[in-house]
């Protein structure tokens, strides 16, 4: 086993490099000493300060004995201080937030809880998509569809954020599970508190009570998925249903939230596989309306939800993939995104002004040295014509040329 | 023109660059476009779709693809297949506005059939005992309090309504101003050899698609660049 690992994985590894090493170490002052040189920045305030006041409102709120919560955070603490668990745990942080406000939701007062909406999702469904899409794919029903769509929505659903997890870890480059936690967490989190701030009665509750106003003391309903149990003599998902912790809990569709974010994820490192992610979110989409647990717009806020806090994790956190690598240990350094760089705008048109000056020293040589590290020499010349007679004339080419070969200053250009 | 379009909006959200609003803009439009698809799936299980629907669904497939061909090349844009991309855009966010206010007569027809059809599961005149007005409760004291009333129940469809065409609008500036530096950037500038090129051996629809590029540039060059 450690034979192969080492072949498929470790022979891959770049001389010297360390990026790819995880910490062994249960030593508790490595973490003390990383903490006093901790500078936060804004973001990291931010960060900590939001997911902090969630956790302290669960601690409150929770209903568990006081002893126990005392007892579950010292716990977690505990794996954050010992650098071996926390460099996954404490990556996990948003994670660990938003499952500790799920399964608190169940408990808060209904005192407190805004008033349940019924008729507003089927009809902003009309509205923005036309018909009552969700609907109309649940009414003809039979057992081999019941299946299909049983699978992605009552059990791809609940292991795949683990296998696209340990995938990433593997697969993917350096730090990009940091990424994962990151994304996915703070999506389940904030898609919870919209839950818990807009609750909204599912496609189930238009089919059992019309658009009857609903109540609290009402049970959840496990919509199509009652028709499995009782395929399988099973009491699962209408035990489980009945008794969800968010039954008005219709909006956004954290079912397509996922499927997305991983889809997503793994689209950056394999992105030659990506009609297989697009087809399973598609195949997910549909099932959950089959199912009657979501109206079409709740999987449109799901999906745009999992869209830009991808957006913002890819800007700001993901290290970029490489496609020529098939492991984490093949990667020499983790580069991040540059933002500015990948600007398709991000060389400012009046540079073209500025050429036929003498540009100075430093941007010169910095532009030159990005698209070729040679120095210039007299075979030069043929190669940047070559290049210059492409349809597209980038400015880059435009300034390599000068620096290389000022004879071609007198060139006319067509723009 | 030249004049109105001084305001558009120089970075995305006031401190990203424009196309990381640009993949925004095209990658949550990509995805509301699926309803095309499904509304036309919704034909499999015996569903009629009227004229409206058909030309929304149909339409809503066409610019999935456009929108995608757009995405995929935002970090390396050509011009031609933006401007294209763009006036898709354009057209289409004209059309969300109407077809938003056709089918919003649509549901609030049947809604109001909903509330009066003996056959439906809906408590009858449920929308009229739980409207404002009667004894007010504490929230969650009694069950009626519980569920929204109608006004609220209202007021969230239009303030959703308008957030969705709101954020489709912005986007459409983002474009724009996209588009309009591309326009003035040296480095995408269209060689006229590109703009007339020989298409007699294509097919049908790369001619189609090559023509409609090039009129979308020379549009978007008159009034933009």
């Amino acid at each position: 086993m450690s034979e192969l690992f080492k072949k498929w994985f470790l022979s891959k590894r770049p001389a010297g490099s360390r990026v790819a090493n995880l910490e062994t170490s249960f030593d508790v002052n490595i973490t003390l000493r990383k903490l006093k040189r901790y500078r936060p920045a804004v973001s990291d305030l931010c960060h900590y300060g939001f997911l902090g006041s969630v956790l302290l409102f669960v601690f409150i709120v929770n209903p568990l004995p006081w002893i126990f919560k005392i007892a579950l955070y010292f716990f977690v603490g505990t794996l954050f201080m010992l650098p071996a668990t926390s460099q996954f745990f404490f990556n996990a942080l948003p994670i660990l937030t938003w499952l500790a406000l799920y399964f608190t939701s169940s408990s808060f007062s209904v005192d407190y809880r805004p008033p349940i909406t019924v008729q507003v999702l089927p009809a902003i469904e009309t509205i923005l998509y036309g018909d009552n899409l969700s609907d109309i794919l649940a009414t003809s029903e039979n057992k081999a569809m019941d299946l299909i769509f049983w699978l992605p929505y009552g059990i791809f659903h609940f292991g795949a954020p683990f296998v696209v997890a340990a995938i990433l870890f593997l697969c993917g480059p350096p730090t990009i599970l940091r990424g994962y936690a990151f994304a996915f967490g703070y999506m389940n989190l904030f898609g919870v508190m919209m839950q818990n701030l807009f609750p909204a009665a599912p496609p189930w509750y238009k089919n059992l009570y019309g658009l009857s106003p609903a109540n609290y003391s009402m049970k959840g309903s496990p919509g199509g998925l009652a028709r499995i149990d009782e395929y399988f003599g099973i009491n699962l998902y209408t035990s489980g249903f009945s008794n969800s912790a968010v039954i008005f809990g219709a909006f956004p569709s954290l079912h397509s939230g996922c499927a997305t974010m991983e889809a997503l994820f793994f689209s950056y490192v394999f992105p030659k596989l990506r009609p297989l992610f697009i087809f399973y979110v598609c195949w997910l989409w549909w099932s959950t309306m089959y199912l009657t647990h979501h109206y079409f717009v709740d999987l449109m806020a799901g999906s745009v939800l999992s869209y830009v806090i991808f957006q913002y994790t890819k800007i700001f956190h993901l290290p970029v993939a490489d496609g020529s690598m098939y492991s984490r240990w093949g990667y020499g350094e983790v580069v991040k995104f540059n933002l500015y760089q990948a600007d398709p705008l991000s060389v400012s048109p009046n540079d073209i002004e500025s050429l036929q000056a003498p540009l100075t020293l430093e941007t010169d040589f910095e532009l030159n040295s990005m698209n070729n590290s040679a120095s210039p020499s007299i075979f030069d010349n043929s190669r940047s014509v070559s290049r210059s007679s492409g349809t597209s004339n980038t400015s880059l080419d435009i300034q390599e040329e000068v620096f290389s070969s000022p004879r071609l200053n007198n060139k006319q250009r067509i723009d | 023109m030249q004049k109105e379009m001084v305001h558009l909006p120089k970075s995305f959200l006031g401190f990203l660059p424009l196309y990381a609003g640009v993949e925004l803009g095209l990658g949550i439009s990509i995805l509301n476009k699926c309803s095309g698809f499904y509304g036309i799936l919704a034909l499999f299980t015996g569903h009629q779709l009227d004229f409206m629907q058909w030309v929304f669904y149909l339409f809503s497939a066409f610019t999935l693809v456009v929108y995608s061909i757009g995405l995929r090349q935002v970090n390396k844009p050509n011009l031609l297949s933006f401007s294209l991309v763009l006036v898709i855009f354009t057209l289409d966010t004209a059309l969300t506005c109407f077809f938003t206010v056709w089918f919003s007569a649509a549901w609030f027809s049947a809604e109001a059939q909903e509330f009066t059809d003996p056959k439906s599961t809906t408590i009858q005149s449920a929308g009229a005992a739980i409207g404002p007005g009667k004894e007010l409760n504490p929230r969650g004291k009694t069950l009626e309090s519980q569920s929204a009333s109608q006004s609220y129940e209202f007021f969230f469809t239009i303030l959703f309504t308008v957030i969705t065409l709101v954020a489709r609008f912005y986007f459409n500036f983002i474009m724009v101003a996209f588009v309009q530096r591309l326009l003035r950037h040296p480095k995408y500038m269209v060689d006229q050899d590109d703009v007339e090129q020989n298409l007699k051996n294509r097919s049908f629809f790369q001619r189609w698609w090559i023509k409609s590029e090039k009129s979308c540039y020379k549009f978007c060059r008159r009034y933009l660049a």
